[in-house]
């Protein structure tokens, strides 16, 4: 056997590494578009608009996006919707690497105001050229702004009412054209209209613990206030909360822990879809947000129901002036911004009242300016927006604390929710939250303290 | 020009050496051994991530030991670990006995359950969370058939967390493997002595089987126990920690005090009290195991 020697027309290991190299190093630097860049048009300066909205509700906001790109020619906003979107602009902002515009949440702008993390909206634009909050109703005012500065925009606003299904109540032999105004109405309508079946609850007039979103929102019902910002305190033991959490246990004691828990679980994971248990009928009224009417024209569009603002006890109730609790989807400027001014320059053109009222209408909510266009209300996506409106434009209108460890705070209440349905006394169980959300509070007061002292020396020094 | 001396051979050859793995001491320095020592260093501060740390020295381990949450998760995670790691033992030695003996199909039945473990972890969590539905998912609807009323298997506080130990040991496919290449390797002579010896099955079991593959059962009881005490997603996806907390996992408070609650000094603290737990308890299974598992000889 032979065996060639002949290399010609072979090729090297050196010149084969040498190939591979030249051919990643021309991959590497060979001019290209990235696709995020390819549809703007030459000459625009690029905004990066981080949002939490998909779907339906992402489309009509990238439709007021569409429309800041085709009303000017300098800027361009290219929105990114983006999940968990308070964690990650924490994440982008504390790495010094934030997006131009980001939609956080209401209750983070203490936080991003204190931490230096929000440029606040009045340093940038003056004049004719300002946001201000004169603007907004004057609850929605109290939301965007911390320690008297203007730290952001609204996107959407939001309150809670209660939505009820007309048809369940005639069935049950209730008026329909009475819905309930104060706890005590609330309480007997929810007993007419729950079934039970073989030890079962085959329908639920009203769970308090469906959705469990809001575990905070009955002491606000019931006239407290969770948080006194003046003494930095929390409330959280007073009278108004406890009174709320003895409410609350009454539904389980009536239908049952097990029972009405299993309920509960049972539809945790289908809100705002066909199976909802508002839209499906399972239960006759419930706490929900103006967005519900959307996903009551998608999918039941001929349910008959009525919304009213949430019942309250009978010496709160002040029609003219209903309690509720406002929170909002708000546009932040992060510290570290590239052009905080073409920021601005967008988040301005949001605040526009036609923007503002475009947006509101496809969300189906209400407009958070304090006034409203004369065509505002006709043909607008929820028939009961007037409701969310009078919430947001009254007297009695709650916001929710404006301390930096609200977040902490909140997911307390979620403990505490769950403990007083497992029956446990709601005396105790506020005491304890109060106990743990003031230790939080004032750590975070003195290490703040702390902070502008450190701050202070280094200036000085 | 004199040749080099020993010591400057050897420093060229180790230069040489780190220059090749440089790209993982950069790697490794970066992105594992910077971010872990600063996590020491945040853990002594009261740091918000959007705001410079203040130096607060042992206030975060010290809030730890008041704090009702950190207690609930800690007592939640042991529980799960120890359910978890029982349990993932039996079956996985259990299976992997019954596929190991001559049977018709045992490859296919291997394949299904080893097919779980392939399935991402969100899917999972959604699949079972329809399977745990107290009303219309196929547990209580086969218990309901079968006129056993199910219980409310993720918003009951008793059921909830043996709900998600129960769901874990679904995935068993990699310890199964382990076992099972471990059974594999017991030489068959062993078992022909026994039987001369006139042992019977059980004996051959608890006298052979097991004192053969206990190591294979230790590596699967330490990794059980480092993977349990880090569970996060499915109590986040399926219960949120509830109800009442019963699924409020040590790893799923980390999460929620550092990203949710924006206190990353103290999610730092949590974190290190959570590798020194983890760290103890390996230690303490690895030290069991000198005792309990036998290593053969070559």
């Amino acid at each position: 056997m032979s065996f060639s020697t002949d290399n010609r027309g072979s090729v090297t290991r050196r010149a084969a590494l040498g190939a591979l190299a030249a051919g990643a190093g021309v991959m590497a630097f060979w001019p290209r578009i990235p696709r995020s860049r390819a549809s703007i048009p030459a000459g625009r300066k690029v905004i990066d608009y981080w949002e939490k909205w998909t779907g339906p509700e992402g489309d009509a906001v990238q439709r007021i996006v569409d429309r800041f790109n085709s009303e000017q020619s300098l800027l361009w906003v290219r929105r990114v919707p983006v999940s968990e979107i308070d964690t990650k602009a924490m994440v982008a902002i504390g790495g010094g690497d934030p997006p131009d515009v980001v939609g956080v949440f209401s209750y983070n702008v203490p936080q991003y105001a204190l931490s230096g993390a929000a440029i606040p909206l009045d340093s940038i634009g003056a004049g004719a050229t300002s946001i201000r909050p004169d603007w907004y109703a004057p609850a929605v005012a109290r939301l965007l702004s911390f320690n008297g500065r203007l730290i952001a925009g609204v996107s959407s606003l939001y309150s809670l009412a209660l939505y009820y299904n007309r048809s369940l109540f005639a069935e049950a032999g209730l008026d329909p054209d009475q819905p309930p105004r104060t706890v005590e109405e609330l309480d007997i309508a929810a007993d007419r209209l729950t079934i039970r079946r073989d030890g079962r609850i085959e329908r639920a007039g009203l769970l308090p613990n469906l959705p469990l979103w809001w575990p905070y929102f009955w002491p606000i019902m019931f006239g407290g206030r969770l948080y006194d910002p003046v003494n930095d305190r929390a409330e959280f033991d007073a009278l108004e909360s406890v009174r709320a959490y003895e409410w609350v246990a009454g539904y389980p004691r009536r239908l049952g822990t097990a029972e009405s828990r299993e309920f509960g679980v049972a539809y945790n994971r289908s809100f705002h879809s066909p199976q909802d248990p508002f839209i499906s009928g399972r239960v006759g009224m419930i706490v929900q947000g103006p967005w519900l009417a959307n996903f009551i024209n998608l999918y039941r569009p001929g349910l008959d129901y009525g919304v009213v603002p949430a019942p309250v006890p009978a010496g709160l109730l002040d029609p003219a002036n209903p309690y509720g609790l406002l929170e909002a989807d708000v546009l932040i400027i992060p510290r570290g911004c590239k052009d905080p001014e073409a920021a601005f320059e967008f988040v301005r053109f949001t605040q526009r009242r036609d923007v503002q009222e475009q947006l509101a209408r496809e969300h189906t909510k209400s407009s958070p300016l304090a006034e409203c266009s004369a065509g505002f209300y006709e043909g607008h996506g929820n028939k009961f927006v007037r409701v969310f409106d009078a919430i947001t434009r009254s007297a009695n209108v709650r916001i929710l604390p404006q301390t930096p460890v609200w977040k902490g705070y909140a997911h307390l209440t979620e403990g505490a929710f769950d403990s007083v349905w497992r029956g446990e006394a709601a005396a105790a169980v506020c005491a304890r939250v109060q106990a743990r959300a003031q230790e939080m509070i004032d750590r975070s007061s003195a290490v703040r303290a702390k902070r502008m002292v450190s701050s202070e020396g280094r200036r000085a020094s | 020009m004199s040749a080099p001396t020993e010591g400057v051979r050897r420093w060229r050859e180790v230069s040489l050496g780190l220059a090749w793995i440089s790209p993982w001491l950069v790697g490794f320095g970066v992105f594992l051994l910077v971010p872990v020592l600063l996590s020491v260093y945040y853990s002594l501060t009261d740091y918000a991530l959007l705001d410079v740390p203040v130096w607060i020295g042992w206030e975060n381990y010290r809030e730890l030991l008041s704090d009702a949450l950190f207690w609930k998760a800690l007592r939640n995670t042991m529980v799960y670990a120890v359910l978890s790691v029982i349990g993932s033992s039996i079956l996985s030695v259990g299976l992997a006995a019954m596929l190991e003996r001559p049977m018709r199909g045992a490859g296919l039945a291997r394949a299904i359950i080893f097919l779980p473990t392939l399935v991402p972890v969100v899917a999972n969590c959604v699949t079972w969370l329809w399977l745990f539905n107290p009303q219309y998912g196929l547990f209580n609807s086969a218990m309901g058939a079968a006129g056993v009323q199910g219980p409310n298997w993720l918003g009951d506080t008793r059921w909830a967390l043996p709900s998600m130990v129960f769901m874990g040991l679904w995935v068993i496919g990699s310890p199964l493997l382990v076992c099972g290449a471990a059974l594999k390797d017991v030489p068959e002579s062993l078992y022909e002595a026994a039987s001369l010896d006139g042992m019977g099955a059980r004996s051959r079991l608890m006298h052979v089987t097991l004192p053969m593959i206990s190591p294979a059962v230790l590596f699967n009881a330490v990794m059980s126990i480092i993977w349990s005490l880090q569970v996060l997603a499915p109590p986040m996806i399926m219960t949120r920690g509830g109800p009442d907390g019963a699924t409020l996992t040590y790893s799923m408070y980390v999460y929620k005090t550092a990203f949710e609650f924006g206190r990353m000094g103290y999610a730092s603290a949590l974190a290190w009290v959570q590798v020194l737990l983890t760290l103890t308890l390996a230690a303490g299974a690895l030290w069991i195991g000198r005792k309990g598992v036998f290593y053969r000889a070559g």
